[in-house]
């Protein structure tokens, strides 16, 4: 199919406005001949029949058998491509428990010996890929050119080129977890196929929900952009608004490692990167009691350095 | 089989394949005339389809009015009781509604001043000799121009001579999303206005509504603190209309003969609900002077 004419983003079939600019796309097919009036009769029992929201087609009255009728094409997406698995179980395994034995000053000292490993599992989890490019118009306060104020205002314009940016798509992994993960794939390695016993987590979202979703996340990813343009070095209050054009995505699968665990009971769980095993990500137990000690001494302290303080006064 | 109803009160032109009425389900009148249709209509490009059925849009609609039964006219009362016992059956229709569908880019230029706060201590003597300092808050004025581009999607202005715009825009937004091509069985069995205004017409609401949008997407942009004297000029290119219906749900009540009908419209996608109740005053005032009565009691006691 052509591009939109107004924004350059591709179109698909079924597409009645771009998802992106919303121009409406023309009818390529011949316009239909000019029917004044049709009579839709039900094919079982002959009666007149009318649209029923609630089958969202028409349906008799009489006998409730319902009529198909062209629906809004808006299929639920697959992944076209796999990105490919680079860590293996036993090192995804010793990444995990590396890990777990780092988990820092507030975790039980006894994490790493106690936590029970309950499963590793490979996942692959989907995520959009993204090219576009934005013409972007910004407004922020900064410091540079300021007089009396702190702040001085500031606009200015620029084009803008998003290439491959990842969009998560997970509903599994958390928006933190999928954050930490996706800058780190090698996005060239790819497989037609799925690994064997490799769970895929699908694309939840309908098109149009993912396309809300990209054009969000383009929208976002322009603010951060613009941010190297606005002169000095502290601003706020930044504004954009941007025409996004030639906006193509591209659906993968990435690879991961979920790991789930036991402490004491309680489940947890941490995700390893399925190229890299140093990117680890997840939730530990924190030992609570030793929370309290260390915010008891720090109150003390605090008590102390008054107490001293006001005593001279 | 095809043929227009033509309301003699509101003028509206309803077409229905298998439907018949003989009040008009916006005004309420009972003046319903069948005419032969006109040889040159226009045809919707897409429609939104209903979402929910009558029964639904009936419970919405009696919640909505009773929240507001007890300051309404006493016939209209009246009117609604009749209404629980079944006694008024055709007062709420679903009709397909004209409309148009517009899209533009937009480019303006704007040019404003930017308010900055500032702090400034102050000092001043006390009448008893002492000292104190304060901070008050200072604003300069900067003057920004610059450029604001996007897309307007989505504006709907009403092509229906039954609603007007302003209520079709009380009851908007729809979701685009679940818009369809036209196909005559979409509104089989369902009332639909003819396209009552024309392309122009509209061409030109869509466009004033359109810079009204960019006007209040301008306000948000602006940085600073605050902002005064925000003048722009906006370029609208790459239009787009196009005719389109839109599902409501319309309750018309003529609870006097002096008076307008009540009006109820109810988006057939989402369930939004807008509309006005005629007051009935003695009741308001009524309702005044006991508030006010209460408010001095109080007011006494605790003297």
């Amino acid at each position: 199919m052509t591009p939109c004419a107004r924004c350059d983003s591709p179109l698909e079939a079924g597409d009645l406005r771009c998802a992106v600019c919303a121009l409406t796309v023309p009818v390529e097919a011949a316009p239909a001949p000019v029917e004044r009036a049709r009579i839709l009769r039900c094919t079982w029992c002959n009666a007149a029949v009318e649209f029923d929201p609630a089958h969202q087609a028409p349906a008799c009255a009489f006998c409730r058998s319902v009529m198909t009728i062209e629906q809004p094409h808006d299929p639920v997406e697959t992944a076209r491509a796999y990105v490919a698995f680079g860590v293996p179980r036993e090192l995804a395994t010793s990444a995990a428990k590396s890990w777990l034995a780092r988990r820092g000053w507030f975790a039980p000292a006894t994490l790493h010996d106690e936590a029970v490993l309950e499963s590793l599992t490979p996942v692959y989890w989907p995520a959009w890929l993204v090219d576009a490019r934005a013409h972007v118009t910004w407004t922020a306060d900064s410091d540079a050119g300021s007089r009396r104020s702190k702040w001085a205002p500031h606009a200015g314009e620029t084009d803008v080129r998003f290439d491959r940016i990842v969009v998560p798509a997970s509903r599994g992994l958390s928006e933190r977890e999928a954050e930490a993960l996706a800058p780190h794939y090698d996005l060239d390695d790819t497989r037609v196929l799925a690994d064997a016993d490799v769970q895929v987590e699908g694309f939840d979202a309908q098109r149009s929900a993912a396309r809300a979703i990209v054009g969000e996340a383009i929208t976002e990813r322009a603010r951060t952009a613009i941010e190297d343009e606005i002169p000095g070095s502290r601003y706020r209050n930044v504004h954009v608004a941007c025409l996004v054009e030639a906006l193509t995505t591209d659906r993968v699968a990435l690879p991961a490692w979920v790991l789930a665990y036991r402490f004491r009971g309680a489940p947890y769980r941490a995700i390893v990167h399925g190229q890299r095993h140093d990117v680890v990500i997840g939730t530990s137990p924190i030992d609570w009691g030793k929370v309290a000690r260390v915010a008891g001494i720090v109150l003390a302290a605090v008590a102390v350095i008054a107490l001293i303080y006001f005593g001279r006064r | 089989m095809h043929r227009v109803l033509a309301c003699e009160q509101c003028g509206a032109e309803l077409t229905a394949s298998g439907v018949r009425t003989v009040r008009c389900p916006y005004c309420a009148s009972p003046s319903v005339v069948e005419r032969p249709a006109a040889a040159e209509r226009t045809d919707p490009r897409f429609v939104v389809a209903f979402t929910g059925d009558a029964s639904g849009a009936r419970g919405s609609l009696d919640r909505w009015l009773g929240s507001r039964h007890w300051f309404a006219d006493p016939k209209l009362r009246r009117a609604r009781e009749a209404r629980a016992g079944e006694r008024v059956i055709e007062d709420l229709r679903g009709i397909y509604v004209p409309a148009y569908l517009y899209s533009a880019v937009a480019h303006a230029d704007y040019s404003a001043s930017i308010a900055e706060h500032y702090h400034e201590k102050e000092e001043r003597t006390k009448p008893d000799g002492t000292t104190e300092t304060r901070t008050i808050t200072r604003t300069e004025y900067r003057l920004l121009s610059g450029r604001h581009v996007s897309y307007v999607t989505d504006v709907v202005v009403s092509a229906s001579r039954g609603l007007s715009h302003r209520e079709l825009a009380a009851i908007e937004p729809y979701d685009f999303r679940a818009l369809r091509r036209y196909d005559a069985a979409l509104v089989s069995g369902w009332l639909a206005e003819e396209f009552a205004r024309s392309f122009d017409e509209c061409q030109t609401a869509s466009r004033r509504e359109a810079l009204d949008e960019v006007g209040a997407r301008l306000r948000r942009f602006m940085p600073g603190d605050g902002f005064s004297d925000l003048d722009w000029h906006a370029q609208i290119s790459w239009e787009s209309l196009d005719p389109v219906f839109v599902p409501v749900w319309m309750f018309a009540v003529r609870y006097r003969d002096d008076r307008p009908p009540l009006r109820v419209a109810i988006n057939g996608q989402t369930g939004r609900i807008a509309g006005k109740v005629p007051l009935s005053w003695p009741r308001v005032v009524a309702a005044l002077i006991v508030l006010a009565a209460i408010a001095l009691a109080v007011w006494w006691g605790l003297r």
